[in-house]
């Protein structure tokens, strides 16, 4: 550590300049820290509200598979279980994404089929379905969007 | 002074890092990722993924891949070729340079680009909660003056003081920290998305120099997800007679399932691909039930991998290097995780690639280093250092308990209470230790010094604060003090930092070698401490209890002490495990006994609190305690 001069008269143009870069430094890492406690802190916040999220979107593709069954078996007991998943969903604050008959809305909605149609942007089919998370989204909607006219190229792009 | 953001501006993804207290960090976008896919829709002012979602609705809106046309003139054989299957529409604008026309509106390439760095930037403003008004952006080491020139105008539009521009594979470089080395040759093997590019640099005078470069445009890891959906379609068929072909919300489905397997296959050897009704037919449901090898994926891609090393082979001729001669490697890129690729490029270099960064980041993790020693930070920084071994002392059982954990950054204190081990132990004598073994004897002791003058009181009454204050010098004060007199004690040790690396390294290494056998002995003497404790608890109980507790209860606990009491300091772990539990559930039923009246209802739960672990407070250590056995330690008065 460089020895410094204690009173302010013995102090060199050298000394002060010392004491001003170390002030810089010591800003500049208490700066630093200071940001870093609140980073810190809403990343906390922020981990407990993803960390089910993330969890809960593991689980999406169970779902999806459940009612993907049920449309083949129509079971009872099937339907009963699927409720039963839904239900839990629920109370996690999870919906499922309104999207068939709606205009497309890429916020919402992932498009991966372009179909004729006779309106424009409107959501015909749902491929997949989509939830949303205390109204933020969760997993897109995979979807079939209608065109009055449709491109040729586009047919190739889905496929890259 | 704002900060400078590293953005590594790619033709699939983007990402955004910044240095924060000398490290670098990858900043997450609003949707809380750390990559941002490069696809505006200028129409609607959407990018990333969102933009990326509404594709295919509208492909003559939606631009992607826009680095393909940055900086180059329509008439580029480059911007000819991928004309041809790019969806949007690309003219000729000023000056002959290519341009997108979208809904009749005419948009530079920078003017797209500004756009997802305006996105950069924006992500990066919510992160730092400061504006950011300067960025170093990176650009492939093949781009010429023009397309450089036009990746800074793109930063300019989107509001960015580009401070620089920076070759991608000298940003990997730097975030490797290789300039620092002694490397003269370093490879950089850069497989992302769609291209493939290596460069070849010379490092003189901690300035990167690029020799040569080459690579493919059309070649990434879309092309590895294509062979194994191709592959997976193929055994479908096979199975089910089926022809997923036309199907395209089966085919997504095996794109998804694809890029799983790929992703899980890095890190094992075999991935269940189960796609359950993948789809139907006049038989019933389809399902897709196989397992993908590591072997097999690798047959299926290995020719691709195989591609890469041609333009690999021609970059070393042009920069006159032999493969075995470059001194570093570098992988860069998502696919370079595959450990066929990283296994291939080590064959080929004959030598450990370097692939300790997150292959994605890597990029834009140079370009922040770069803005940080732009911005003078860097310079600036002071330079911490850290404590190399674990600092603590001797507790009872001759155990060595952590205060400062090895790596903590100094300076740095931690105080903690102790107690005594024995009824009216009156000092207590505190061993500085180092070193990772939980045994205080395979540990190195610093010193020792004694405080007493401790009144009188049952064990584990007395409340001693040890700390420890390590300054930046590495110098460390242990300071003992007794909180019902305040009397203190304190010695100062000197060089506790002054290890050589290689003691360090070597005592590091015994510590791992004989953890488990360290950690059964540590397990045993806790064993015993903690019987010793319940017998002295379940003595002390009797006791205070008196008449009060009926005979039978009596006897009962009388025979559980003197049984574990025999057994305590010989018999093997596990039997003195059993007699502390047998003796501790008997013990609770003194308080049960003392709280039954008769003709009451028997309550539950009312139990004497256990001793076996209730102690807040440590026992300390301290040898011959009532002998009055006493060792000198070094002692610095205060």
């Amino acid at each position: 550590m460089p020895k410094i001069k204690k009173t302010a008269k013995s102090q060199t143009p050298q000394d002060r300049s010392v004491v001003v870069r170390l002030e810089n430094q010591l800003k500049r890492a208490l700066a630093d820290y200071h940001n870093l406690e609140r980073r810190v802190d809403e990343e906390r916040k922020l981990l407990a509200q993803l960390s089910s999220a993330i969890l809960i979107e593991k689980f999406l593709p169970v779902l999806d598979n459940l009612e993907n069954a049920q449309k083949h078996l129509n079971d009872q007991g099937l339907e009963m279980v699927i409720k039963q998943f839904k239900d839990i969903l629920a109370t996690e604050g999870v919906e499922e994404i309104v999207a068939e008959g709606a205009q497309f809305d890429p916020h919402f909605h992932e498009a991966t089929e372009v179909v004729e149609g006779q309106k424009d942007g409107l959501v015909v089919k749902v491929i997949r379905k989509g939830y949303k998370i205390d109204s933020k989204v969760l997993r897109p909607t995979q979807v079939a969007v209608s065109r009055t006219k449709v491109d040729q190229k586009a047919e190739l792009m889905s496929n890259a | 002074m704002s900060k400078i953001i590293g953005i590594d501006l790619g033709t699939t993804n983007s990402v955004v890092a910044v240095v924060e207290a000398g490290k670098p960090k990858v900043i997450h976008s609003a949707e809380g990722r750390n990559i941002v896919p490069s696809v505006v829709d200028p129409t609607k002012h959407i990018v990333g993924d969102v933009a990326k979602r509404q594709m295919v609705v509208n492909p003559k809106t939606t631009i992607f891949s826009i680095k393909r046309l940055m900086g180059r003139k329509y008439k580029d054989p480059e911007v000819q070729r991928d004309l041809k299957w790019l969806p949007y529409e690309i003219k000729s604008g000023r000056e002959g340079m290519a341009v997108v026309s979208v809904e009749g509106k005419d948009y530079t390439p920078q003017e797209i680009s500004a756009m997802v760095l305006g996105k950069m930037k924006a992500d990066a403003e919510a992160y730092l909660g400061t504006k950011v008004e300067k960025a170093v952006i990176t650009a492939p080491a093949y781009f010429d003056d023009s397309q450089r020139q036009a990746t800074k105008q793109a930063g300019e539009i989107a509001g960015l003081k580009v401070e620089r521009i920076i070759n991608e594979p000298t940003a990997a470089a730097l975030a490797y920290g290789l300039e620092k080395s002694h490397a003269h040759t370093i490879a950089v093997y850069d497989l992302g998305g769609g291209t493939f590019d290596i460069s070849i640099l010379e490092l003189g005078e901690g300035v990167f120099e690029v020799k040569a470069t080459n690579g493919d445009t059309h070649l990434g890891g879309d092309d590895f997800d294509s062979k194994i959906v191709e592959f997976l379609a193929s055994e479908f068929k096979k199975e089910s007679g089926v022809d997923v072909e036309k199907d395209r919300q089966a085919l997504q489905r095996l794109r998804d399932a694809a890029e799983k397997a790929k992703i899980e296959l890095s890190t094992t050897t075999e991935a269940e691909i189960s796609i359950p009704y993948l789809t139907a037919d006049q038989t019933g449901p389809k399902h897709l039930q196989l397992k993908l090898s590591r072997a097999k994926l690798e047959s299926l891609v290995g020719d691709l991998v195989d591609k890469t090393f041609g333009p690999v082979r021609d970059c070393l001729k042009d920069a006159k290097i032999d493969p075995k001669k470059v001194d570093e490697v570098i992988l860069v890129g998502g696919m370079t995780r595959m450990p066929l690729v990283t296994g291939k490029v080590k064959e080929f270099f004959g030598k450990e690639p370097h692939k300790g960064l997150n292959p994605d980041e890597v990029v834009a993790v140079g370009a922040a280093i770069q803005g940080a020693v732009l911005g003078g930070e860097m310079k600036e920084m002071v330079l911490l250092d850290v404590t190399p071994l674990t600092l603590g002392i001797e507790t009872l059982g001759a155990v060595s308990t952590p205060l400062i954990p090895r790596n903590t950054t100094i300076p740095t204190s931690k105080s903690e209470i102790f107690s005594t081990a024995s009824d009216n132990q009156t000092s207590v004598e505190i061993n500085v230790l180092q070193g990772e073994r939980p045994m205080a004897s395979d540990n190195k002791s610093l010193g020792r010094f004694i405080l007493d003058g401790i009144p009188p009181a049952p064990r584990g009454v007395p409340q001693v604060e040890v700390a420890f204050d390590l300054d930046a010098n590495g110098i460390l004060n242990v300071k003992a003090k007794d909180k019902a007199t305040g009397k203190e004690q304190s010695i100062k040790i000197t060089g506790s930092t002054g290890l050589t690396p290689e003691e360090i390294e070597r005592m590091t290494k015994e510590a791992e070698e004989h953890a488990k056998e360290d950690e059964t002995k540590k397990d045993g003497i806790e064993t015993r401490n903690r019987a010793d404790t319940l017998v002295y608890q379940a003595e002390k109980a009797l006791k205070d209890a008196g008449d009060k507790v009926p005979a039978d209860v009596k006897t009962e606990v009388e025979e559980k002490i003197k049984a574990l009491k025999e057994i305590q300091s010989s018999a093997p772990i596990d039997e003195v495990k059993t007699k502390t539990d047998e003796l501790s559930s008997v013990l609770s039923k003194i308080g049960e006994s003392m709280y039954q009246k008769p003709g009451s209802e028997k309550t539950e739960g009312t139990e004497e609190p256990k001793g076996a672990d209730g102690q807040t407070e440590e026992d300390k250590a301290k040898k011959d305690s009532d002998s009055g056995d006493v060792q000198e330690g070094e002692v610095v008065k205060e």
